[in-house]
């Protein structure tokens, strides 16, 4: 590997890590385990590398696994176990308010642009400005890093969809649609990661500043969303190991919260 | 829970200078447009990407350079004599620039292709491809093509045709041309565009070129003559958005010092926008602008391929026929010289991440124990830690039934503390 400087590798190298990284961090919080997130992000990965294409389109049309599949997947695995319907009608206003936003802002706001970008929001890029909006919106709608993530997830693949129909209508048969092409580091990926980590940052701060999360007269099934899955396994040796308290934690603990 | 809250505090602290350092080399002090909501509900500002322009002054009222909507106060200029320009200050149709004196990278590469010694050592020609795209496949040009716009088969695509052959030519290596095109011309055509780029990376490219057009009203800013030839000079873009933003300035560096040797002046200077541009996927992405719109295809044509002249020899591929001539090694590409644009990006990462990451980690987890939870969350994966890690806290909780009341409220406390982690 002569081809690039050592500085270069280097460079690639500690971004790579960094980037995965933060992923597994946000991963981790999507009723995975820890194992269950490397997991998703060695498919993210692997996936990057095989585009399906759809016959029988006019205009061309290809899905990338890494891109699109793995994580609109995992945004119907969260939405199948979500709490409440409650809690998936806001999931899924969230995302349609994210991909109308976005829609508005991208071809509006910062369209028919000077060389080389510009326009009302120019100062600062898409890639950036996309998850920013699908975490606020979804944290207003269902102040949930989960909605962040269905959110900014299918909230950008109705983008795509718009775009799509762009296309069709100016019968661009030249063209090549692919949703979530760019594997791993499409905007699909690193919007819904992102989101995550804002939506995360924005509920922490306010949740730790105020002492904790609000539980009063929340249903048991979101109180029960609070938890990561390997808290119950715990629980669960720790049941074991004492016996005085059996599985007492759990109940003692919602208790508490509601006092 | 006051050191708690003085935790989050710090933590935010950490998080908004992180943010702070961003937005001042990216963003800071912009004069943002006026606010007119009508204009955006009728799609006025379609009929504005081209034309608009803003001149750029030195204080003394010189112009340095020219651009089209969407100079920012932070944007960068290395013109082809070296000179460093920072724009501080943009007014509705001009921005100030401050003098930041005379890039001495850009001279040192100067140097460096300049010394037949230096260049004669390098060594012998690698294979490599090299990629090829058009973020706003619309782009055309007006003199030619009759309108600034052509839907999905803009006369962008003959210059990028034009591009590819003399290289193609030049370098005897593969060059991967991809055509997709990423309508409509808007901001987020980059990120359309990024599928494309991640495609051409797939097969394995060492410098990945998006090839645009400008949209500033004079020809003439462009316009020139080099080897005997009318073309359109090129302006090379790099964008500050962008995590590898030092490593591909330094590659823009050697382009525009080697292309200039080679034939000088056809390219003008290197533009350091903001925006992302895709160029984080690549320490070696450019964004090429060659000419504007007003110009004719036939100059873009020109100039496009008198910079392709020089492109393999700083890519260290060059070996067609037409480049036997002696004293003409392999440039950068091959030294270990290039790589501190390298070193100083992954400085800024590791800088930036540990400050940003730790505020997050501060607030995410609520203290300084979070830090080291994360350690010991890491080694889990490594195994056998992991079984001393949950014997001890078995043995923790076996004893706490024993002790005061008080201790059971504590692990209580722990565990409610385990859960808002989450």
């Amino acid at each position: 590997m002569t081809r690039f400087p050592l500085g270069l590798i280097v460079l690639i190298v500690v971004s790579l890590l960094i980037f995965f990284g933060m992923a597994q961090r946000a991963l981790d919080r999507m009723r995975l385990t820890d194992k269950g997130a490397l997991a998703v992000i060695v498919a993210l990965i692997v996936g990057s590398f095989i585009n399906i294409p759809i016959p029988g389109m006019r205009v061309p049309l290809e899905i990338n696994v890494g891109g699109a599949l793995i994580p609109v997947a995992l945004a119907v695995y969260l939405l199948a176990k979500a709490g409440t319907g409650k809690e998936v009608t806001r999931a899924l206003i969230s995302a349609a308010l994210t991909g109308v936003v976005i829609y508005f802002i991208s071809t509006r706001m910062m369209s028919g642009l000077g060389e080389p970008s510009g326009g009302a929001l120019g100062f600062i890029d898409p890639l950036y400005v996309f998850p920013i909006i699908a975490a606020v919106i979804a944290y207003v709608a269902g102040r949930s890093r989960r909605s962040a993530f269905i959110g900014a997830t299918l909230g950008i693949i109705l983008w795509d969809a718009a775009n799509y129909f762009y296309m069709l209508q100016n019968n661009a048969t030249n063209a090549l649609k692919s949703i979530g092409g760019a594997g791993a580091f499409d905007v699909i990926v690193i919007s819904g990661i992102l989101a995550v980590l804002i939506a995360d940052l924005i509920g922490e701060t306010r949740e730790r500043l105020q002492g904790g999360p609000s539980s009063e007269g929340k249903p048991d099934a979101l109180l029960a969303g609070l938890r990561k899955p390997e808290f119950d396994k715990k629980d669960r040796k720790k049941s074991l190991a004492d016996k005085e308290r059996p599985d007492g934690l759990d109940q003692e603990e919602v208790d508490r919260l509601e006092n | 829970m006051k050191t708690k809250q003085f935790h989050i505090i710090v933590g935010l602290c950490c998080i908004l200078m992180g943010l702070g350092i961003i937005g001042r080399l990216s963003f800071a002090e912009r004069t943002l447009p006026a606010w007119n909501p009508a204009s955006i509900l009728a799609g006025e500002e379609v009929d504005h990407s081209v034309g608009k322009c803003i001149n750029i002054v030195d204080e003394t009222g010189n112009m340095i350079s020219q651009a089209c909507r969407g100079v920012a106060t932070g944007d960068e200029i290395i013109n082809a004599e070296g000179k460093h320009y920072r724009v501080v200050k943009v007014d509705k149709d001009k921005a100030i620039v401050k003098s930041l004196g005379v890039d001495k990278r850009l001279l040192a590469w100067n140097e460096f292709y300049t010394d037949e010694r230096l260049a004669m050592a390098a060594a012998a020609p690698k294979k490599g491809a090299v990629g090829v795209y058009h973020t706003h496949s619309a782009e055309a040009y007006v003199p030619t093509d009759g309108t600034e716009s052509i839907p999905f088969k803009g006369g962008i695509y003959d210059v990028g045709q034009a591009f590819v052959e003399r290289l193609k030519e030049k370098s005897g290596g593969e060059i991967i041309y991809d055509k997709t095109p990423h309508d409509p011309h808007d901001n987020a055509a980059y990120q359309r565009s990024r599928r494309t780029a991640t495609k051409i990376m797939q097969q394995n490219p060492i410098a990945m070129i998006d090839v645009h057009r400008d949209g500033i009203p004079d020809p003439n800013y462009y316009s020139a003559k080099v080897a005997d030839m009318d073309v359109s000079m090129l302006r090379l873009v790099v964008g500050r958005q962008n995590p590898h933003m030092q490593a591909n300035l330094d590659f823009a560096r050697r382009m525009m010092s080697y292309s200039n040797k080679v034939h000088p002046k056809i390219v003008k200077e290197i533009f350091m926008a903001k925006g992302n541009y895709n160029q984080d996927l690549m320490p070696t992405a450019l964004l090429i602008e060659a000419g504007t719109h007003t110009n004719t295809k036939q100059q873009a044509e020109n100039g496009v391929a008198l910079f392709a002249d020089a492109v393999p020899v700083v890519l260290g591929i060059e070996g067609g026929p037409a480049t036997q001539a002696p004293g003409q090694g392999t440039g950068g590409g091959a030294t270990g010289d290039g790589g501190s644009g390298g070193w100083k990006a992954v400085g800024w990462i590791l800088g930036l991440t540990l400050l940003l990451g730790g505020g997050y980690i501060l607030i995410s987890t609520g203290s300084l124990k979070g830090l080291s939870d994360l350690g010991k969350e890491f080694t889990n994966y490594l195994g056998p830690l992991k079984k001393i890690g949950t014997k001890k806290s078995a043995t923790k909780t076996k004893d706490q039934p024993e002790k005061t009341a008080g201790n059971a409220d504590r692990a209580v406390i722990d565990q409610r503390d385990d859960v808002t982690e989450d």
